[in-house]
């Protein structure tokens, strides 16, 4: 049992295996950093991914365009994630009710549309599905272990890797990013400098929208080809405990999804492997321990800081 | 403004914010349906017309009920747990078990001993939580989100590997529990359990606990205005780390109540969430116990209308969801009640003028 | 010199009626450290945030280099090249020095920051100005002086050619405070004009060129600082208000219930707030404490009650030690406590009056039936006390956010005084509250020394200390100035004196 899931790590198969499962969790994180670090923390990227999940299979089968699809899946988010800014800035409901109802609303507005559209509770299947494409890199995919390595991966394993650079460099390198971070952290210092606080809030909630759409065109168009209801299964819990692991930078949050993406993999190989013994919740238990752990390390690392200086 | 009328113009904002998430609904069913009144009538009217679906609405109000409560003890101290689906579980585990491993005895002693079970196991579930956030100033909303993954991972894992049944097959559960630790009908033929009544109780108790006790007035004191609170000599930290270790026992007592009410044995992943809903069972109930139990009525009202809406008609109950959620955000719109009481208190100062 | 500035006929009426200003007029002059100062209470806030442009007048102009002005926000202010550094610092922890200096208007390259060049520019105003500092220090590392050099290098940063600084050395330690002065010296020599909002008359001497004084919310005199004195200043500065006067015997001191011996406390920033402290308060007797806020009141008085740990030397409460007794041990000993801040401490705005009432009593057996908090003595404690201190209210269960700043007041001092306290501290017990309530306020802690309770009294207005006090010290920076037994002959000059740091008694001569 422990010798295939050793063969499977050899094989790269474990690798391949982490990277599908990392993208939503990579993506749904970077948007709950981009709330984080603005002072409006979004739990509701749940939520958002179920809608954008939804919405992309949709449209992206009836119109046989997984561009078109993908699309439509993250405006349908960010619109979401607005109406959200509205409520938690506008009409001051508490952000974390505010990420709430948006679970909650994800949950059932997916699966209203889809009994509406394609009489079904349960699951919808396109006849016609289109997915993100895989990328094959020529002559690379040729080589044995390179080949498995590099090649092959879905387009959205890419791309979310990409979003971390591009988060990075609009955080920490970016006359925005810089004021987004400082509405976060002192608001009030912030407003001194006429940085317009509101606005930059709204607009990192709608950033959390734009990921977590990704996130979700990616598992009813990549991860699969179909929509199944709470099809996130908390993945966007998953996310939020990634911010906190990844001590709420880009690149930590990278190594954070891998880390989770890693346990899911584990799972699912050992799940599948005749004979196995050990219990696959220890080892999807495992992520959140260690976020419990980070999160007091932290906490006990900002507490000295703010006593001895 | 005095109290009363506050909480008038409470209820009056609470009442506009159902009858809007409401005609929404209705809107969208007037939308979607075909045959859109007999859709309202299955979703508002049926779950009324018989025995049963009253019944089960009764039944379904219950866990909401428990975890309603753990949420109202938390938000009334201040103390922002979202941890009752995990400590729902552990209660219903550490009740499940003496339900289901202790012989049959009398019920009189073997269901006290199921309660005090399950209230031990989701209290000390709350206290580790409370002693993070206590003593580590570890976010209680990441921790306890965190720590419910864990106790669902942990009670399936009991259920798969240690305590699973050997006729239970691909879904897990424990063996059945012992006949003396079951809670019977309320009455014969009325489909409702004695858990309802254990529910009532729990309401009052909290009740009594917050509004008419000692340590209820340090919570909730707290809760208002810690430091007013620490200047009076009262402990944060204890009524911190108490706060939602209560939490903790009522939702714990909610699982166990299910196990012994409804399912008769605990079940791999039977909450599906009870925990998150006592949140919005809460809120609706403006966090107060009593009122608890009229929400938690509601929202039960509005599954069970869903179901009845969804065999009969061409309406999903996912309808209902959606009502929820537009509930949960109307309700809790500060904006709207702060322009109500503003005009109110605009009324009633602009009175004192004139008469200067 | 030409006026760079001038405020003319400023009034300012705040919504609730407040006047803070009342026709001030103050000029500036290029190249000029222009020291603003007056009592707390005296406009100077109010005058300044007019000039920032955080409030607007409602009566009055503003002449920039001879032009009138419209100052509707800092924007403005900051296009006019005003710039002001705030009591509290405005600066992002997490960020470095370079970071906090350019943020909201920062350098780019393209559409990305450009980090290398904010560091110059950083550094390029470090040389200029001499305000040292490392630009890539994390500025929640860096000391509070050091903070205040950034506060003042991201005033330059903007083009500021004229600096508001708002009790800029409340928070400094003596070297940092003398470490300010030369940089300030350097900028007036480079044509830079200051604004020194202050309390400290040395200060004012050692650095100003012209003194403005307000009192009363009016401009009183504006005075060469080399042609005046420390004790002129002082002068108008403290009025002559009406004194508060207040009918009581003249006090019969007994047994001393609260000692202090030695006290000295250090913050959590370091500075030393409270440096040697030693008296005595006897039963019968009120024993105020005058001294401008800010010099160490807060944390005497958090000491004393247990809110603060980890201070040095002795605080004996009727021969207990209090070291190391939690909050509620030190209520039930029978320490009376009216905190200085209604509004967040001392009472709880949300909950009803009774509930207000019974904040230690919940606690008392008697307030109890078996596991039951006692409803029927709890409402007849709130309506009897709602008697007895005139709390004007519909009912108990109104409330306490409802009522007026006076009767919320009185809600406090009635629980703090039913408690019968065998000391009760008063800490501003009539802070921006109605007349009718001060008297009555003032003759329930009176009649409360008469029936033998020791009075602390803490107050930032003098006339109050005067008027209730038996005996006063004066706190400046942390030290018991001076100890003085109140009489007719003491006057507000002689104590305003010790206040502003004009005078000092020496050391021990008068610890009772």
């Amino acid at each position: 049992m422990l010798s295939s899931l050793w063969e499977q790590t050899i094989n790269l198969t474990l690798f391949v295996i982490l990277l599908r499962m990392m993208p939503p969790i990579l993506l749904g994180a970077l948007g709950g950093l981009m709330t984080d670090r603005a002072g409006v923390i979004n739990i509701g990227i749940e939520g958002l991914m179920l809608v954008s999940a939804f919405t992309s299979v949709a449209a992206g089968s009836a119109t046989g365009s997984w561009i078109i699809g993908m699309a439509a899946g993250v405006l349908a988010a960010m619109i979401v994630s607005y109406a959200m800014a509205f409520f938690s800035l506008k009409m001051n409901v508490d952000i974390i009710v505010t990420g709430f109802a948006v679970n909650i609303f994800g949950a059932g507005i997916t699966v209203l549309m889809m009994s509406i559209l394609y009489d079904s509770h349960g699951s919808y299947v396109p006849e016609n599905p289109v997915s993100i494409p895989n990328v094959v890199i020529p002559f690379l995919d040729q080589i044995p272990f390179i080949g498995k390595l590099l090649s092959g991966h879905n387009l959205m394993v890419w791309v979310s890797i990409l979003a971390v650079v591009f988060c990075y460099y609009l955080l920490y390198h970016t006359p925005y990013g810089t004021h987004l971070r400082a509405t976060g952290e002192e608001p009030g210092a912030a407003r001194s400098l006429g940085i317009p606080v509101v606005r930059i809030q709204y607009s990192a909630l709608v950033w959390s929208g734009f990921f977590a759409g990704l996130a979700g065109s990616y598992l009813s168009m990549g991860m699969t080809s179909m929509f199944v209801r709470d099809m996130t299964a908390g993945t966007g819990f998953l996310a939020l405990a990634v911010v906190i692991f990844g001590n709420r930078n880009p690149f930590g949050i990278l190594a954070g999804s891998a880390v989770f993406a890693l346990a899911t993999a584990m799972t699912m190989i050992i799940e599948t492997t005749p004979g196995n013994v050990i219990p696959s919740q220890f080892i999807k238990m495992v992520p959140y321990i260690v976020t419990i752990v980070a999160l007091v390390v932290y906490a006990i690392r900002k507490h000295r800081k703010t006593l001895f200086t | 403004m005095n109290q009363r009328s506050a909480v008038y113009l409470d209820l009056l904002g609470i009442l506009l914010a159902i009858v809007a998430a409401l005609v929404i609904g209705i809107f969208v069913i007037f939308l979607v349906s075909d045959e859109p009144v007999a859709a309202l009538q299955a979703l508002l009217i049926e779950p009324f017309t018989t025995l049963f679906s009253f019944g089960s609405i009764l039944n379904r109000m219950i866990p909401l009920v428990f975890t309603g409560l753990a949420i109202v003890v938390v938000f009334q101290s201040g103390v922002f747990s979202m941890g009752a689906e995990g400590q729902l579980y552990i209660g219903a585990l550490t009740g499940a078990l003496v339900a289901v491993y202790l012989p049959e005895m009398s019920p009189w002693i073997h269901i006290p001993l199921v309660v005090l079970a399950s209230l031990i196991g989701g209290a000390l579930y709350g206290f580790l939580p409370g002693v993070l956030k206590a003593y580590f100033k570890a976010d209680e909303i990441v921790s306890t989100l965190m720590f419910n993954f864990i106790a669902t991972l942990f009670v399936s894992y009991l259920l798969n590997y240690v305590f699973k049944a050997p006729d239970s097959g691909g879904f897990a559960r424990l063996p059945f529990v012992q006949e003396s630790a079951k809670l019977g009908p309320i009455f014969d033929g009325f489909p409702t359990h004695a858990g309802f009544l254990l529910a009532l109780l729990a309401a009052l108790a909290v009740y009594l606990l917050l509004y008419k006790t000692k340590t209820g007035y340090e919570l909730r004191t707290v809760g208002k205005n810690p430091l007013f609170a620490e200047y009076g000599g009262i402990k944060p930290k204890k009524v911190l780390i108490l706060s939602i270790a209560i939490s903790g026992a009522l939702a714990g007592l909610g699982g166990t109540v299910e196990v012994i009410g409804l399912h008769g044995t605990l079940k791999d992943n039977f909450s599906a969430g009870l925990g998150f809903d006592g949140i919005i069972v809460s809120l609706l109930a403006r966090n107060h116990p009593i009122a608890v139990l009229l929400s938690a009525f509601f929202y039960a009202y509005l599954q069970v209308g869903g179901q009845i809406m969804q065999a009969n008609s061409d309406v999903p109950r996912d309808l209902a969801i959606i009502i929820q959620a537009l509930l949960v955000i109307f309700v809790s719109s500060q904006a709207i009640f702060a322009y109500l009481k503003q005009r109110k208190l605009m009324s009633s100062r602009g009175g004192e003028r004139v008469a200067k | 010199m030409a006026d760079l500035l001038e405020m003319r006929n400023i009034h300012k009426v705040y919504p609730n009626g407040t006047k803070a200003n009342q026709g001030v007029s103050f000029s500036v002059r290029q190249g000029e450290i222009h020291a603003l100062v007056g009592e707390n209470g005296a406009g100077k806030s109010t005058l300044m945030k007019i000039l920032f442009g955080l409030e607007s007048p409602t009566e009055g102009d503003i002449f920039y280099r001879g032009d009138k002005v419209v100052l509707k926000s800092p924007k403005d202010a900051i296009k006019y090249e005003i710039g002001m550094v705030h009591q509290h610092f405005m600066l992002v922890p997490s960020f470095t020095v370079a970071q906090n200096i350019v943020l909201g208007s920062e350098p780019t390259k393209g559409v990305l920051s450009d980090h290398q060049k904010a560091i110059a520019e950083t550094q390029r105003l470090i040389q200029e100005f001499g305000l040292k500092v490392d630009p890539n220090a994390k500025v929640e590392n860096i000391s509070v002086g050091l903070k205040q050099r950034v506060e003042i290098l991201k005033v330059l940063y903007r083009g500021a050619r004229l600096i508001i600084l708002d009790e800029p050395t409340a928070v400094l330690t003596p070297q940092e405070t003398d470490e300010l002065f030369q940089s300030l010296k350097k900028l007036v020599s480079q044509g830079y004009t200051i604004i020194f909002i202050t309390h400290k008359l040395n200060e004012v001497m050692e650095i100003s060129d012209r003194i403005t004084v307000l009192r009363a919310g009016k401009t009183i005199s504006t005075l060469i600082t080399s042609e005046t004195s420390k004790e002129e200043i002082s002068r108008l500065m403290v009025g002559r208000d009406v004194l508060l006067r207040v009918e009581k015997q003249p006090a019969k001191p007994k047994e001393t219930v609260l000692s202090l011996d030695e006290v000295s406390y250090v913050s959590e920033t370091g500075k030393q707030v409270l440096n040697d402290i030693s008296f005595q308060v006897r039963a019968g007797e009120i024993f105020g404490i005058a001294g401008v806020e800010g010099n160490g009141q807060t944390e005497l008085i958090e000491v004393i009650t247990g809110f603060r740990k980890n201070f040095k030397g002795r605080i004996t409460f009727l021969s207990q030690d209090l070291a190391g007794k939690s909050i509620e041990e030190i209520r039930n000993i029978g320490i009376g406590h009216i905190p200085e801040d209604r509004q967040t401490r001392g009472a709880c705005l949300t909950s009803s009056i009774k509930e207000n009432l019974i904040l230690d009593l919940y606690r008392d057996k008697s307030f109890r039936r078996g596991l039951f908090l006692n409803q029927k003595k709890i409402n007849e404690h709130a309506d009897k006390l709602i008697q007895e201190f005139d709390i004007r209210t519909q009912s108990r269960d109104t409330l306490a956010g409802a009522l007026s700043g006076g009767n919320i007041q009185k809600i406090v001092v009635a629980r703090e005084i039913s408690k019968n306290p065998k000391l009760l501290i008063a800490a501003q017990p009539t802070r921006g509250v109605d007349i009718g309530s001060i008297e009555f306020i003032h003759k329930e802690i009176v009649k409360k020394r008469d029936e033998g309770a020791a009075v602390l009294l803490v107050s930032a207005e003098l006339s109050e200390v005067m008027s209730l006090s038996d005996r006063i010290g004066v706190l400046y920076n942390g030290e018991l100035a001076v100890i003085l037994e109140n009489s007719e002959s003491l006057t507000e000059e002689e104590i305003g004196f010790y206040m502003l740091g004009v005078k000092k008694q020496e050391k021990r001569a008068s610890a009772t």
